[in-house]
């Protein structure tokens, strides 16, 4: 459904016009036009529509008998609105002494005192007297509602936000009310815990402290701390939080309600994985390996070190970017390795370089879909990706937009998909067939349908029909959000082909509302792309003087002894590229492994000679881009943990000491030479992005974008899907929670993922694999175990396993078939 | 007095079945109906006068002609979750005469072009159920439900649903959610259901005595039906009397009939000639009424004017024996039990009320407590999200401003024995305490 | 929550309220929608689940039908029952135990199959409902599968004091009567066969006439 059109109404309040968006609600017009406060308890419009549950927010509008809830009132035209009579007054004098019957007034000893709306309105719009001289209730308190969560119902008004966002948000449905009336409380089912991948977001809505954090709990007072926006960099979606700081520590993570970015809610990992910026295992001080043992040493024997190591490898040397860099990051290694160390062998794309013109195609600024156009397209295409592991807040996103925008949902993916049951169709397809899929559905839309395309895919021909028929009924705007995953591997060229062909189908070049929105592996993979953190181009995606090694060759050379020493910077292969065998060879090989890490993850424990502390994302300055070409900025908001130091500092020292210095005095400076050199972001400015960022795509400078080939191309026929023959095929899939930050975070560490081997029922039965057993899959000699996790939704045929996870990772097999057996 | 309309023969046996029905010239109405056009079938009803008979009293022509035209779904939905304390008359219909209310549906069904529809039947009201159920079976079976219905081209079915146990499920977007399978909470309004009801299709939500009355109107024609009663309360009402009378039952009278003359000629006053202390003129919802006000006539407006409300048209009559407090305390307990809990004015403040009337009980009020509890009442009306909380402070104001010396000679008595308890216990413990000392 | 000692269930003591002190136990995995392929359905309750999405097909309107046939089959709303119930119509079990939970006719303990709701509101007070229940519960007390509770107003005021006995109203029930009654509840049988309501003729004197 289009983005509904403003319209003006004047209306007026306390005897003033004020003018207002129509339809908008009377409370929040009021408040954002009027100047005037309706308090509110129940009322969140980023919740959904108002219910008038709490009934704080009554007032009189002229012509209406009754008193009015504010919050649900749309403001019309001409209407006239009082907020400030004794029969309002008295209204909310009644309300709030009703709702503090039951509140216990223990706001000393409360986690919410200070930052609590119940106090402000009870402080704004209360008598400040009560008649309720009975007992107030006691129960035991506070409870745990889960590992994260604390719940107080003593202090639960009963405003509904908590329920309604599960139900209605997050569309968990975990959270209730359970009995009637005054007996009313919020709980789970039968004592189960409340955990979901957006959980934590109900202590932010909580009105009251009755649902609080328990990493939080007692930690400060809000006058104690101090909010420090910027970015979170765990993962694509890049939210806009804001870090509650004391004395240098981030106690807490909120939203930063960014309506083109995360609209307002943060997934588990955002909210609680800060704590693995102050836990002891994280590498703060530089470290070199000695004796076979890594042990720390100052920064500068540390530098030196990595020099010499550098100096003597020069271009020998590989460098493998992790999607945590900041473009000023990238910039400065591209200038170390290919400037200084005369090395073009750097890549921060893990699935194998993709043809620079495809790449410029794909992000041709007129086909860049933005996030909002999730919620407000016609329809969209979730392709070869799983936004809630992928870029968890599109989750929500996409509910939203199904719920409340009549968006039609539809999903081509291998993996069961948690959005399923809100999508209009889904279809599945064999594992690493994506390009066929692509192209079967492209064919289908053109009008030339191939059911052997549709076999090659190992889909359904009739769900691409489907799928295809649903694309060509929705209207224009269309959005392909997809994984990146369909542009790696060994067809990655024709699969972006293939989905270059699909949006050309469906006109999404130049189409206001629609395009493509890809999901990359690597949170700030758009922008390390946009400054030339790849072996085929340089900065600005412009042509590459040489074109270097990408990381499976640059894989490949080390295991080969063609490359002798490799920088990782945020970069684990053993955990982010596909193949460990490979990574496990290449990595014995090298001479010298130079690591930035914040932990010590396989690859740097087992091989790096010299260990450079990361800084966490709290303690960066730099910026991002967002997939939606939002560039965005990270700001430091306390200090740099232990001996940490600026990485953009050290990567020019680095340079400088083997000879060529960068001459980056301040982060800033790097910022302003990225704005001038890519042509696309010229006339950015560190100013300009502020805290809530700028879509490049969006500018006039967005013109200078280098040129791109034109859709449709001949695509060249897709291997058919391999037939499983009684093994199956091999699916893996990155879950929310395979992160080191997750495993490092005290509250987040029960979330770790352990394997878990999906399996449909039927290749269960067939090979008398029961559920929650052990169960061990092997390949070309290669196995791994974990607990057989038998789901009806599972294709038959395929088995998916877990990536990016320390022990027993997928990428330790070789696909495309393996075989299930228990153990 | 007229003749019954809808209890007309309701005793005669097997009326609930089709062939009993069929035989008295059912269905006879819904055919006739068919045949006109919807607008005119519409203006019929509108003609008639007839107010909705589940408490609220809203014109059912009108409320049928707010339903929007066009080709969304539409929907009828028969309130038979009789629940309003008091109240029985819908009972008494639908188990003897379920045919009557099935045809009166899908009249209306047809009227506004709805082609699924539901009843919603309270699930205490097990026997009842069965019986629609069946009558519902058998007018399938016999093509008035069902695809293009009498050779017309309008299609329709007819499902029961059956409640579970809630008050506020007769709260009609209470029991719309609940129709929808989700917990009976009131919704908030506008949207109103003509417009966004059901699954949020237009639907027209009537008592089973309104339907029930539909074919009666057809016969009769909108003059014929207006002709009885009393102006702007047409039609006959079933009354449903009970509470401390000699004859308690359901009695189909002419609306403006003396309320005196319903109470004691039909229902045989209360038992033993005592005195009436108050009556409940429609259901425990209402404002009470006392013994002066038994010549007011019992129709909308007159019960309106003496202060009070027909509602469900349920008398409920105490006497001179009972205690108002006990009264109160009863009312309240079942507002308070029956209170969804979604707004805050009527969760906290039907809760508190019971808390005040049991101090009273206990001994502990003191006359103080009478004006907080009244004011309490009047916090609690026109602030809540349904009418479920001026369900409850109407008629415990109206209690407390009627009878306040009766609540403070019980708040005296109950002080003075508890006193005269703590005084025994104390001396009872004092002797205790000789004992040891001795 | 359906107290099978008070009478009245709510608000005999504010202070402590079954489920509000109840914390979630973290040993447990969240109850998300239980999966089709390791949720064990037993036919009848699966037949009868599926019968109701039928007839209402719409939504979540299957749920209470869903609910009652849960009851049927184990006599209360067992965690175990819901969870198969949730199973069938994926969904959540927190979104059935949230409506299950409102209505007052769910067992949300093992209570007895045998269901006495004695009417306790207005009109059956003031006709001696209240020793009525009193009479019942002392008669019952100890009667196995036997679940006696007051009720709200039952919509059967005409017969006051009354009670529901499995479904079937009977009424007026003297004092005298309790202990037959009490038999026949324990018995399984048909209670006061001339007192139940079904049978009980019109009281409006026109309609005799006729």
């Amino acid at each position: 459904m289009p983005r509904p059109v403003e319209k003006l109404v004047s209306l007026t309040i306390n005897g003033n016009e004020v003018q207002a968006p129509a339809g908008m609600m009377l409370a929040d017009a009021a408040l954002k036009y009027g100047d005037v406060e309706i308090p509110v308890f129940c009322y969140d419009a980023k919740i959904g529509p108002p219910v008038g549950a709490c009934r704080m927010c009554l007032v009189e509008i002229e012509g209406i008998p009754k008193m009015q809830a504010g919050c649900s009132v749309a403001v019309t035209d001409g209407m006239v609105v009082h907020t400030d009579t004794p029969t309002v007054k008295a209204a909310q004098e009644a309300v709030l002494e009703f709702i503090l019957i039951n509140h216990p007034l223990d706001c000393p000893v409360c986690d919410k005192g200070g930052e609590c709306p119940l106090q402000d309105n009870a402080f704004g719009w209360g008598g400040g007297l009560s008649r309720f001289i009975e007992p107030k209730r006691h129960f035991e308190k506070p409870l745990a509602l889960s590992p994260l969560i604390a719940i107080d119902r003593e202090r639960c008004i009963l405003c509904y936000r908590c329920v309604r966002y599960s139900q209605e948000v997050a569309e968990d449905f975990q959270l209730v009310l359970e009995e009637r009336g005054a007996d009313t409380f919020v709980t789970t089912f039968d004592g189960h815990p409340y955990v979901a991948p957006f959980s934590g977001n109900i202590i932010e809505l909580c009105p009251v402290g009755a649902l609080t954090s328990r990493p939080y709990r007692f930690r400060a007072r809000p006058w104690d701390i101090e909010q420090a926006g910027s970015v979170c960099t765990l993962c694509p979606a890049q939210c806009n939080v804001s870090f509650s700081v004391r004395d240098e520590r981030v106690l807490r993570v909120l939203g930063r309600d960014h309506e083109g970015v995360d609209d307002g809610w943060l997934c588990d990992k955002g909210r609680f994985a800060y704590q693995a910026i102050h836990v002891d295992q994280r590498i703060t001080a530089p470290m070199l390996r000695d004796g076979g043992q890594l042990r720390p040493v100052t920064w500068e024997i540390a530098i030196e070190a990595a020099a010499n190591l550098l100096s003597h490898a020069g271009a020998n040397t590989g460098a493998l970017v992790g999607g945590e860099t900041t473009n000023e990051e990238g910039v400065l290694l591209t200038h170390l390795m290919r400037e200084t160390l005369g090395s073009h062998d750097l890549d921060s794309r893990p699935g194998g370089a993709l043809e620079l013109e495809l790449l410029r195609a794909l992000n041709a600024p007129t086909l860049q879909a933005s996030v909002p156009d999730l919620q407000y397209a016609h329809a969209v295409l979730v392709l070869d990706c799983e936004p809630v592991d992928d870029a968890p807040i599109l989750d929500l996103r996409l509910r939203k937009g199904v719920r409340h925008h009549g968006v039609k949902l539809l999903i081509g993916s291998s993996r069961p998909s948690a959005l399923d049951e809100r999508a209009a169709h889904s279809a599945r397809f064999a594992p690493g067939c994506g390009e066929a899929f692509a192209a079967a559905l492209g064919a289908e839309l053109a009008g030339q349908p191939s059911a052997s395309l549709a076999e090659a895919a190992g889909a359904d021909p009739a769900d691409v029909v489907a799928l295809a028929t649903e694309l060509r009924e929705a209207g224009e705007e269309v959005v392909i959000l997809w994984g990146e995953r369909l542009t790696a591997g060994p067809r990655r060229n024709e699969g972006a082909r293939a989905l270059l062909n699909l949006a050309q189908e469906l006109g999404l070049d130049g189409q206001d509302g629609g395009g493509l929105l890809e999901i990359p592996s690597g949170t700030n993979s758009r922008g390390l792309r946009e400054v030339g953190v790849l072996p085929n181009a340089s900065i600005g995606l412009g042509d590459a003087a040489t074109v270097g090694r990408d990381s499976e060759q640059i894989g490949e050379a080390l295991a080969a002894g063609d490359l002798s020493a490799v920088i990782l910077l945020h970069s684990d292969p053993l955990l982010d590229q596909p193949s460990s065998a490979l990574w496990q060879r290449a990595l014995g090989k090298a001479s010298a492994v130079i690591a930035h890490a914040a932990f010590l993850t396989p690859a740097v424990l087992e091989h790096a000679n010299v260990v450079f502390p990361a800084e966490s994302y709290a303690e960066k300055e730099g910026t991002v881009v967002h997939p939606d070409s939002r560039v965005q900025r990270l700001r430091r908001s306390i200090a740099r943990q232990g001996e940490t130091r600026a990485e953009w500092a050290l990567l020019a020292e680095l340079a400088a000491r083997i000879g060529n210095d960068p001459k980056a005095l301040t982060c800033s400076m790097v910022s302003a030479r990225i704005f001038e050199q890519v042509p696309f972001y010229a006339g950015l400015s560190l100013d300009l992005i502020g805290g809530v960022g700028i879509r490049w795509s969006e500018r006039e400078a967005a013109a200078s974008f280098p040129a791109a080939p034109a859709a449709p191309f001949t695509l060249d026929p897709p291997p058919a899907a391999a037939s499983p023959n009684g093994l199956l095929r091999l699916g893996s899939f990155r879950s929310i929670w395979a992160s080191p930050d997750v495993e490092a975070s005290p509250a987040l560490a029960f979330l770790h993922p352990r394997q878990r081997v999906e399996l449909s029922p039927a290749d269960a039965e067939r090979l008398g694999i029961a559920h929650g057993e052990n169960v061990t899959v092997a390949s070309n000699g290669d196995s791994v175990t974990g607990l057989a996790h038998i789901r009806a939704a599972a294709p038959d045929g395929t088995v998916f396993l877990q990536t990016s996870i320390p022990e027993g990772s997928a990428a330790l097999l070789e696909g495309p078939l393996v075989e299930v057996k228990r153990s | 007095m007229t003749d019954t309309l809808l209890f007309k023969g309701i005793d005669e046996p097997g009326l609930n079945t089709i062939d009993v029905y069929l035989a008295r010239g059912g269905y006879e109405q819904l055919g006739r109906a068919l045949k006109m056009e919807r607008e005119d079938l519409i203006t019929e009803l509108s003609g008639s006068g007839l107010r909705g008979r589940g408490g609220a009293g809203f014109p059912m022509g009108k409320k049928a002609s707010f339903i929007p035209k066009g080709d969304m779904q539409k929907y009828v939905v028969c309130n038979a979750d009789e629940s309003e304390p008091g109240t029985f008359k819908d009972r008494e219909l639908i188990q003897k005469n379920p045919h009557q209310l099935i045809e009166g549906l899908i009249i209306a069904a047809y009227a506004i072009d709805a082609t699924i529809n539901y009843i919603y039947i309270r699930g205490e009201y097990d026997q009842q159920a069965d019986i629609l159920d069946a009558s519902i079976a058998e007018a399938r079976e016999r093509g008035f439900l069902g695809e293009k219905i009498l050779g017309s081209d309008f299609s329709v079915q007819l499902e029961l649903s059956r409640g579970a146990g809630a008050y506020i499920c007769g709260e009609e977007t209470g029991l719309l959610d609940s129709l929808e399978g989700k917990r009976g909470n009131p919704r908030l309004k506008p949207p109103f259901p003509a417009n966004e009801g059901l699954f949020n299709g237009p639907t027209l939500i009537n008592n089973v005595e309104t339907l029930s009355a539909i074919p009666s109107i057809i016969k009769l024609g909108a003059e014929g039906y207006a002709a009885i009663g009393v102006k702007d309360s047409s039609g006959t009402k079933l009354v449903s009397i009970s509470g401390n009378v000699e004859r308690p039952g359901n009695y189909e009278i002419e609306l403006g009939t003396s309320s005196r003359e319903l109470i004691y000629d039909l229902a045989g006053g209360p038992v033993d000639g005592r005195a009436i202390k108050c009556w409940f003129p429609g259901g425990s919802s209402t404002p009470v009424l006392t013994a002066d006000d038994l010549d007011v006539g019992y129709d909308y407006d007159s019960i309106a004017a003496a202060g009070s409300m027909l509602g469900s048209g349920a008398i409920i009559v105490v006497d001179e024996t009972q205690s108002v407090v006990e009264l109160a305390y009863k009312l309240a307990k079942f507002y308070a039990h029956e209170s969804c809990g979604k707004c805050t004015p009527c969760r906290e403040g039907t809760r508190w009320t019971v808390h005040m009337v049991e101090r009273i009980k206990d001994g502990t009020a003191t006359p103080m407590d009478l004006d907080i509890m009244a004011a309490v009442q009047e916090q609690i009306i026109g602030h809540c999200l349904c009418v479920l909380g001026d369900a409850m402070a109407m008629p415990i104001g109206s209690l407390i401003a009627k009878f306040r010396d009766e609540f403070e000679a019980e708040i005296e008595d109950n002080r003075n024995e508890r006193e005269r308890k703590l005084a025994e216990e104390f001396a009872a413990a004092e002797v205790e305490i000789e004992g040891i000392s001795a | 929550m359906a107290d099978a000692q008070r009478h009245v269930a709510r608000f005999t003591n504010d202070s402590r309220i079954p489920g509000w002190d109840r914390a979630a136990d973290l040993t447990k995995e969240p109850a998300v929608v239980p999966d089709a392929a390791t949720t064990e359905v037993p036919a009848e309750l699966r037949a009868a689940i599926e019968d109701a999405v039928r007839r209402f097909p719409v939504g979540d309107s299957a749920f209470i039908p869903a609910l009652y046939a849960v009851q049927e089959q184990y006599g209360w709303c067992s965690p175990e029952g819901i969870e198969q119930a949730a199973s069938v119509l994926g969904r959540t079990p927190a979104a059935l135990t949230a409506v299950a939970t409102f209505y007052d006719m769910f067992r949300m303990e093992p209570l007895g199959r045998k269901t006495v709701y004695v009417c306790t509101n207005i009109s059956c007070s003031l006709c001696g409902a209240d020793e009525l229940l009193e009479a019942l519960e002392a008669e019952l007390g100890e009667a196995p599968d036997v679940h006696i509770r007051g009720f709200e107003c039952l919509g059967a005021c005409d017969i006051a004091p009354m009670a529901s006995v499995n479904g079937i109203y009977v009424g007026p029930i003297g004092l005298d009567q309790v202990p037959e009654l009490a038999r026949q509840i324990v018995a399984g049988d048909d209670p006061l066969p001339a007192k139940q309501l079904i049978k009980r003729p019109c009281a409006d004197p026109k309609v005799a006439e006729k």
